[in-house]
């Protein structure tokens, strides 16, 4: 099968951190936009179908309304990341490759963790968005619709991701959860509205994706030792009372001071480990509390999802005459993919 | 700012509050001893709860028809509360106003109201006077999801970004106006999406967590105290019991899995077990707090069940001041 | 033309509730015009709260009974729209209070849009609502307002007082090219009354003589007409004939028929449920004394609710709406009064 997949998170972009800075809102109808020039132009590429989540604010349902060939796929319905999860795998399952993801890092991550091996398209519609790219619905659409086709092949144009994995053991409870781009250890009890909104609540960062342009928490290791998607291994970052402050934006439209103590460059698979107290942060959302007892190790490893290079693939599309009507379809020259 | 222990008892006893009041009310109407209809809150307690304990004594809330639980939250006395739902003198309105116009003044609560929408203007004119008088409080409009398709709704919100007022517009979202579900009165999910049209910040939040909705409440009370102008809050919450009276399943408008799905989430228990995990309580504590709430529920309900009606004479008191 | 000159079916014996009687007016002069269509909250799916649109959606689908957002003023200006461009809309406001929130698409748009068009416009429009007290509803929805209506020229106001008024009235009003406020009363819906099963009008504007008598004439409307039927029977006990003229239109008012009454009677009160100052009554008391003063053997009486917003409780919302025993002993003193200087 040629098809492409779609996602849309429903809630990315509304979370709290709007009334904290401001950052930007992201509409339904932008949502509802962005997915309907994915789902127009992955046809026109040459998906034979598009596969899209529902969801439970019917952006989905609205976005493909009327166009032959794209087709809703139910799902649990919770209005929770479950939603998410289970998308990404029955997408996957169906043989959807790529799967375009419409959220921040927070929806990407939970596409990974229901698809560990997905190829995925990531179109940012979230609050922090250092995972997925900056791309018009179109373009990105093109791009699945070139790889889901067989146009452009995909080992040419992907590359694997990093992924930070988490063992937690408290008390008799072990945990393994991951993350994309940054993992917290917050001083916070409880997991609230989950962004983590006070520079002098985090302890410690390790980062996977961090360049001085990012936002959130990856941001802390992006203004001290960035580290780019294509680089093996990760950053740490330890904060306390130390002399050295950095201007962080925690939040996008927020700069604060964050007191630096160490910064650690980590090799592939080097762990850290930290202790509880506290409450662990995945991808810029307070997810799991921490007991006092609770020991938590710390990896970075290159074995997340799939990628795809928009980028490239549309480059490649050119290099073979992909776009020229007809198509002609010239020698495929060696591709890689760094950044 | 982390919640003190004290705090988090505090919300967990408000909360309780709420669903005990509603569920002992919802007994009493079945018995036919409480006349009218009664909208209950059960379900969305951690709404109210998280919203109010964001504010002072001192600042204002306007409410809805399904006014029980902001009052509650809002420090409303038990008693008087069962007495005016039963129509009797010694209730919040000496019987006159009943579940739909329970109100307290002495503390800033303006009153639920029968007109849906009609709550927010009212909020709107609080909050300009406390800006008017250059006072520090905020006022909270409660409303519900489907109230944002009125016109009173849409005047309030572009009012207050307008005039740059200190109020926080609360939505509780629930999914259904009466017996038409949201989804099909208006084509977009989200509340929020409206307050980016009267230009004003709007977030989502989960509406069956008290603490993340406290969270997104103190956020926006501190936006609005600090003079930076209103702001939207929307809680995704669910209400257990038809539009009003209490059945729960059955109900031709809403499947029973959404129901039991919804209440999986409940927000009492889910925080109850939060509390224990994180050594807040231990369960005999909680549990001190339920039979100690039912004890002051029995009592409101002894006293509403004891008092008199208000004498004829009563009928033209109070139609003017 | 009076009451008595409009032939009219016999009921038969087929007897069905108020509310029944609504529903079968709607389904037929559906069935009849395709261009009649209901709109409002709870109205479809849910056959209205008050259930005055049960099977309406069953039998026509949803293109013809229309569930629409809470929206009061945007469901009228649907109904004026629709209206004044051909269709021929019932649209629905829940509970009459609810009016008020859509007060100017009513009073500005709807009742004045034919007169400041230049008489050019149609307005084909129904709009029904349900009112009254008597549900410890409280102040916000229990209202009776059709005073406020009475006095907007341009708009027609129908309150029937049982079930076979309702369906004929309700069948003239879906035919009448003006703007309509069709209201039911809420404490009526569950009575039975006879009505026939085929379609019928009763023409708006024409009161009825619903029980004929000597004595006093008592003028009303919606359910206080059908309890002033109660409390002629308990006084014609005590001896008093009582002819009760039950106005059914209110706007246009009837007047003919109540003033033909009073010169016979030479005594009448009037009554309603909505509060007595600034009611309707005093409207029509107006008019009885500028056309019948000379037959007038007693001021003419009044009998409405005290001026108070309608109060929750039902110790006191039983003693504010005016019951049998209130009329008739309204009825009592404008029978007992002298006739002072003859
Ligand atoms: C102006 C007005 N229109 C209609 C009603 C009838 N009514 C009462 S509650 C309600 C639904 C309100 O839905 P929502 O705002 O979502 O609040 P919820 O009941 O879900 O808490 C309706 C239509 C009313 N009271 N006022
Ligand atoms: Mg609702």
């Amino acid at each position: 099968m040629a098809a492409v997949g779609v996602i849309v998170n429903p809630w990315a972009g509304k979370d709290l951190r709007r009334l904290h800075a401001p950052t930007g809102h992201t509409p339904d109808a932008a949502k509802v936009g962005i997915l309907r020039r994915v789902v127009i132009a992955a046809l026109d590429a040459g998906a034979s179908a598009v596969l899209v989540a529902d969801d439970v604010s019917r952006i989905a349902a609205r976005a493909v309304h009327g166009i032959d060939g794209a087709a809703l796929v139910e799902g649990p319905g919770t209005g929770s990341a479950l939603d998410t999860r289970r998308a990404a795998t029955s997408l996957h399952d169906a043989g959807c490759r790529p799967i375009v993801v419409l959220g921040g890092d927070g929806t990407c991550r939970d596409a990974a963790m229901g698809a560990p091996d997905a190829l995925l398209l990531a179109v940012s519609t979230g609050t922090n968005n250092v995972f997925p790219r900056f791309v018009d619905g179109t373009s990105a659409g093109t791009a699945a619709g070139l790889v889901a086709g067989g146009l452009v092949p995909w080992e040419a144009v992907s590359a694997r991701a990093k992924q930070i994995h988490v063992e937690v053991v408290d008390g008799h409870a072990s945990h393994h959860d991951i993350a994309l781009v940054d993992v917290g250890l917050i001083d916070a009890a409880r997991t609230g509205a989950r962004a983590v909104l006070r520079a002098s609540s985090v302890r410690a960062v390790v980062a996977a994706m961090a360049t001085p342009a990012s936002t959130g928490l990856s941001a802390v290791a992006g203004r001290v030792a960035p580290v780019r998607r294509g680089d093996d291994g990760g950053v740490l970052v330890t904060l306390d009372g130390s002399d050295r402050l950095v201007r962080v934006p925690l939040v996008p439209g927020t700069v604060d001071d964050l007191a630096v103590a160490d910064v650690v460059r980590l090799a592939d698979g080097q762990a850290v480990v930290w202790t509880g107290p506290g409450v662990l942060a995945y991808d810029g959302e307070r997810d799991r509390v921490l007991s006092r007892t609770a020991t938590v190790t710390v990896s970075v490893r290159r074995d997340g999802p799939w990628v795809l290079d928009v980028e490239r693939t549309l480059a490649c599309a050119v290099r073979r005459r992909l776009f020229d009507r007809p198509a002609a379809v010239a020698p495929l020259a060696k591709e890689g993919i760094d950044d | 700012m982390e919640l003190t222990d004290e705090q988090l008892l505090a919300m967990h006893r408000s909360m309780i509050r709420i669903r005990l009041f509603e569920e002992t009310a919802g007994k009493v109407m079945e018995t036919g001893k409480m006349p009218g209809f009664l909208h209950l809150y059960v379900g969305q307690e951690a709404v109210a709860v998280g919203v109010c304990e964001a504010l002072r004594v001192d600042d204002y809330i306007t409410s809805t028809h399904r006014g029980h639980g902001h009052l509650v939250a809002k420090g409303g006395d038990l008693r008087r509360m069962m007495a005016e739902l039963m129509g009797k003198a010694t209730g919040y309105c000496g019987g006159k106003g009943g579940s739909m116009h329970i109100n307290d003044l002495s503390l800033g609560m303006l009153g639920a109201n029968g007109i849906v929408g009609a709550g927010a203007p009212i909020a709107v004119g609080a909050g300009f006077r406390n800006k008017y008088l250059g006072t520090d409080q905020v006022s909270v409009a409660f409303f519900g999801d489907a109230s944002t398709n009125i016109g009173a709704f849409h005047e309030a919100a572009n009012m207050a970004c307008a005039l740059h007022l200190p109020v926080v517009f609360v939505c509780e979202h629930n999914m259904y106006g009466e017996y038409t579900p949201t989804n099909k009165a208006m084509v977009i999910a989200d509340i929020v999406d409206r307050a980016a049209g009267y230009g004003m910040p709007g977030v989502i939040v989960d509406g069956m967590d008290v603490v993340a909705v406290h969270e997104a409440a103190t956020e926006a009370v501190a936006r609005a105290r600090r003079g930076e102008g209103p702001s939207l809050v929307e809680c995704k919450t669910y209400r257990y019991f038809n539009h009003h009276g209490i059945q729960n399943l059955g109900l031709k408008y809403r499947p029973d899995d959404e129901v039991l799905a919804w209440k999986e989430r409940d927000p009492i228990f889910t925080f109850e077990a939060k509390l224990i995990d994180t050594g807040v309580a231990s369960r005999e504590l909680l549990d001190a707090t339920w039979a100690e709430i039912h004890a002051a529920i029995d009592e409101a309900l002894q006293f509403a069940d004891d008092s008199p009606f208000p004498a004829e004479d009563q009928m033209l008191a109070g139609v003017y001041s | 033309m009076s009451a008595a000159d409009v032939p009219l079916p016999d009921p038969g014996e087929r007897e069905i509730t108020y509310v029944a009687a609504f529903i079968e007016a709607v389904k037929l002069e559906m069935a009849a015009d395709p261009d009649v269509f209901i709109a409002g909250e709870d109205v479809g799916a849910h056959g209205g709260v008050f259930h005055t649109f049960d099977g309406v959606q069953t039998q026509f689908g949803e293109r013809r009974a229309v569930d629409t957002p809470i929206s009061e003023q945007a469901i009228i200006g649907l109904g004026i729209g629709a209206a004044v461009t051909g269709l021929r809309p019932i649209v629905d406001l829940m509970f009459m209070d609810f009016v008020l929130v859509a007060a100017d698409q009513i009073a500005n748009q709807a009742a004045k849009l034919k007169y400041m068009f230049g008489g050019q416009a149609k307005l084909p429009l129904t709009i029904t609502t349900v009112g009254g007290a008597g549900l410890s509803a409280a102040a916000q929805h229990s209202q009776s307002l059709e005073a406020l209506f009475c006095h907007i020229p341009g708009i027609k106001v129908v309150f029937p007082s049982n079930p076979y008024d309702v369906k004929g009235l309700m069948a003239a009003s879906v035919r009448e090219d003006n703007p309509v406020l069709f209201v039911l009363h809420k404490r009526m819906l569950g009575q039975r009354g006879a009505v026939p099963v085929e379609r019928y009008e009763i023409p708006l504007g024409q009161a009825r003589i619903s029980r004929p008598g000597s004595d006093v004439t008592l003028v009303s409307w919606g359910k206080t007409a059908a309890d002033s039927l109660v409390a002629a029977e308990q006084l014609a006990g005590e001896g008093i004939d009582v002819e009760v003229v039950d106005l059914r239109t209110l706007s246009p008012l009837d007047i003919g028929t109540v003033v033909e009454s009073v010169r016979r009677t030479n005594r009448v009160v009037v009554a309603h449920e909505a509060v007595r100052f600034g009611g309707f009554g005093a409207e029509v008391a107006a008019q009885i004394q500028e056309e019948a003063f000379d037959y007038l053997d007693a001021p003419v009486g009044r009998v409405a609710a005290p001026f108070s917003p309608v109060p929750f409780t039902p110790a006191l919302e039983t003693r504010y709406v005016p019951d049998p025993a209130r009329i008739a002993a309204g009825v009592r003193a404008a029978v007992a009064r002298p006739l002072l200087g003859r």
